[in-house]
């Protein structure tokens, strides 16, 4: 009964995949500029700019072009970076763990704080923690990541000297710098991510306790209120959690763009930045596509976690 | 009643009933994010031309980072002496025509074909789908990012960026309403009847439909003028004569601990322009989501 509906999944998971790598190859290409000019520079001769067309293979049509970049993708190769030469696989190599680290930090700062939260204001809605987490959900999803971001150097960086103000130091330098160099800018991406969390928890957990009949039953059969919450509430409401998590990762992955170049933190997204800044196609298709691979397997995932998590889902009763 | 002759039918009922039983303690939450917005919108298109405003670009070195309050300079200047307040006005305006600019083409392009693939289904409705699906794979601020860049960083550029996200997100919320719709009783029994397929949409699933996409497009604005801002904030946005929330806010970063007031002003704009839109589009959603 799961596997027809994870075949089904995978199927419509290629199409987007090979979708949005065309749009990319297209959008790249159909630009104006000459990658063969943009690689010799103004002063070359039509001669070498001729011949580096020839060995770069732009003479050919768009549609074998993109065909030659999918077949070496899928062996992959994502090819060279145009600046610096490199492949475009080892530069996201050295880059991808570090937005990981920073995400996956980001996010469990998220959910450390929002699920108590969430619990405390359901908990008692209208009561003082609900109000304080409402107020603050507001400032988090109105407070631009940028901004925040500038504001917590100010404080804790240049007023404070608690944190470095930017720079990273790698994990393999020790867990205690490592840490420092990245708790700043994870803070920065977890408000929002608080905000929204916490409000969708909290208005989830409120529905089920309302309307759902095992809060009765356990009601009625005299389990305390703390118990209905977090051992028969909070476990349905998760299933919420995890859908929001889902559709969220976009955002978390914009947020990583603008933070990273505001931190100098050497990830995926201010490589981006600098890729987009220098014009150089080969390296920004590379991050392009492992943006949106991540972020549609990541929504794959969530609908299979659905799948493996609520009996009901899979027994096709729901 | 005015209201009734301006707004869709469906949605002038509701706006009846909203008058009728709600008290003006509990429209708060409605009218105060609305009467910021408003005032905030005269006051970028219409405020430098009633009190005198010094130009966006017209300081003197000679005035550079002057606090708030100073003589002339009511919220300060900038590092190059430009008036924050007259940036923060005309970026202002900046703001709103890309939020509203970028909106409205969602609205229109995205609402048209979420309608259409979810009324007529089939092989239209899952190609319409599944190429909007493409867009919204890419985080919004990153296809934005990357399409401005590469058309040229201008105001219409920007714009057009930003509808890539927001044409998606309309189309699927128009498509979710429309297939709901597609099944009621009064949907079905025009069918029967034998209208004319264009008459059904227009006279009674469009009408419908517009109610939930408005208090969407609400959200959009906000979520647009953030994009904007980051844009302009990364140097991706509108150019650099042109003043804009983000790039004041860019220009302010260096100067932080000495004159914070550069980045501040112009991010509590941001915030109270982001911040009541999503009031308004949450006190509106929760009044058509009871009804």
């Amino acid at each position: 009964m799961i596997f027809p509906i994870v075949g089904r999944r995978f199927l419509q998971f290629l199409p987007v995949v090979i979708g949005v790598t065309f749009i990319t190859f297209l959008l790249l290409n159909l630009l104006p500029g000459d990658t063969a000019v943009a690689i010799l520079g103004t002063s070359a001769t039509p001669a070498s700019i001729a011949l580096l067309r020839r060995q770069l293979g732009l003479n050919e049509p768009l549609l074998v072009r993109y065909w030659h970049w999918l077949t070496h993708a899928l062996s992959g190769n994502l090819g060279h970076s145009l600046i610096t030469q490199q492949p475009v696989t080892t530069v996201l190599a050295q880059r991808v763990p570090v937005t990981l680290e920073l995400l996956i930090l980001a996010f469990l700062i998220a959910l450390v704080f929002a699920v108590p939260v969430a619990v405390l204001a359901a908990r008692q809605p209208k009561g003082i923690i609900d109000r304080l987490s409402a107020t603050a959900a507001m400032f988090g999803l109105a407070i631009p990541n940028f901004v925040l971001g500038l504001v917590l150097i100010l404080l804790f960086a240049q007023h404070f000297h608690f944190f470095p103000a930017t720079g990273f130091s790698a994990l393999g330098s020790g867990l205690g710098p490592n840490l420092r160099s990245l708790l700043l800018p994870a803070l920065t991406i977890s408000f929002a991510l608080f905000a929204a969390y916490s409000r969708m928890l909290r208005a989830d957990m409120m529905q089920q306790l309302a309307q759902e009949e095992y809060v009765i039953t356990a009601r009625a059969k005299g389990v305390g209120e703390p118990r209905i919450l977090i051992r028969h509430v909070l476990r349905n409401s998760l299933f919420s959690l995890i859908t929001i998590v889902g559709v969220n990762f976009g955002t978390l992955i914009g947020a990583t763009v603008i933070v990273e170049s505001i931190f100098a933190l050497p990830g995926i997204g201010s490589l981006l930045v600098s890729a987009v800044y220098n014009r150089d196609v080969t390296v920004t298709q590379g991050v392009v596509v492992i943006l949106a691979v991540v972020t549609v397997t990541v929504n794959l995932v969530t609908d299979l976690l659905y799948l493996v998590l609520d009996p009901r889902v899979r027994y096709g009763s729901l | 009643m005015a209201v009734s002759k301006v707004l869709p039918p469906a949605l002038a009922q509701r706006v009846g009933k909203f008058r009728q039983t709600a008290n003006w303690r509990q429209s708060l939450d409605v009218w105060v994010p609305a009467g910021i917005l408003v005032l905030l919108v005269f006051a970028c298109f219409f405020g430098p031309f009633i009190a005198s405003v010094p130009g966006p670009n017209a300081g003197s070195l000679l005035d550079a980072r002057l606090p708030l309050f100073s003589p002339g300079h009511i919220l300060g200047t900038d590092a190059i002496g430009n008036d924050l307040l007259s940036r923060a006005l005309y970026g202002g305006r900046i703001s709103i025509e890309v939020g509203l600019g970028s909106m409205l083409i969602g609205f229109v392009v995205g609402g048209s074909l979420g309608i259409l693939g979810g009324y007529r289904g089939g092989i239209l409705d899952i190609v319409i789908m599944r190429l909007l699906d493409m867009f919204l794979a890419f985080p919004s601020i990153i296809l934005a990012f990357v399409v401005a860049t590469f058309l040229g960083a201008n105001e219409i550029n920007v714009i057009f960026a930003i509808s890539f996200f927001t044409v998606p997100a309309f189309a699927r919320l128009a498509r979710a309403t429309t297939l709901q719709l597609r099944e009621r009783g009064f949907v079905v029994a025009t069918r029967l009847l034998g209208s004319r397929e264009r008459d059904v949409l227009m006279r009674h699933v469009v009408p419908n439909v517009i109610p939930s996409l408005m208090t969407y497009g609400l959200l959009t604005v906000a979520i647009a003028m953030f994009i904007e801002a980051a844009l302009s904030f990364l140097g991706l946005g509108i150019p650099a004569p042109q003043p804009s929330w983000g790039s004041t806010i860019a220009s302010g970063q260096q100067y932080l601990s000495d004159a914070p007031w550069i980045v501040l002003v112009p991010s509590v704009f941001l915030f109270i322009a982001v911040a009541s839109l999503n009031s308004l589009g949450n006190a509106l959603r929760t009044r058509i989501e009871s009804h």
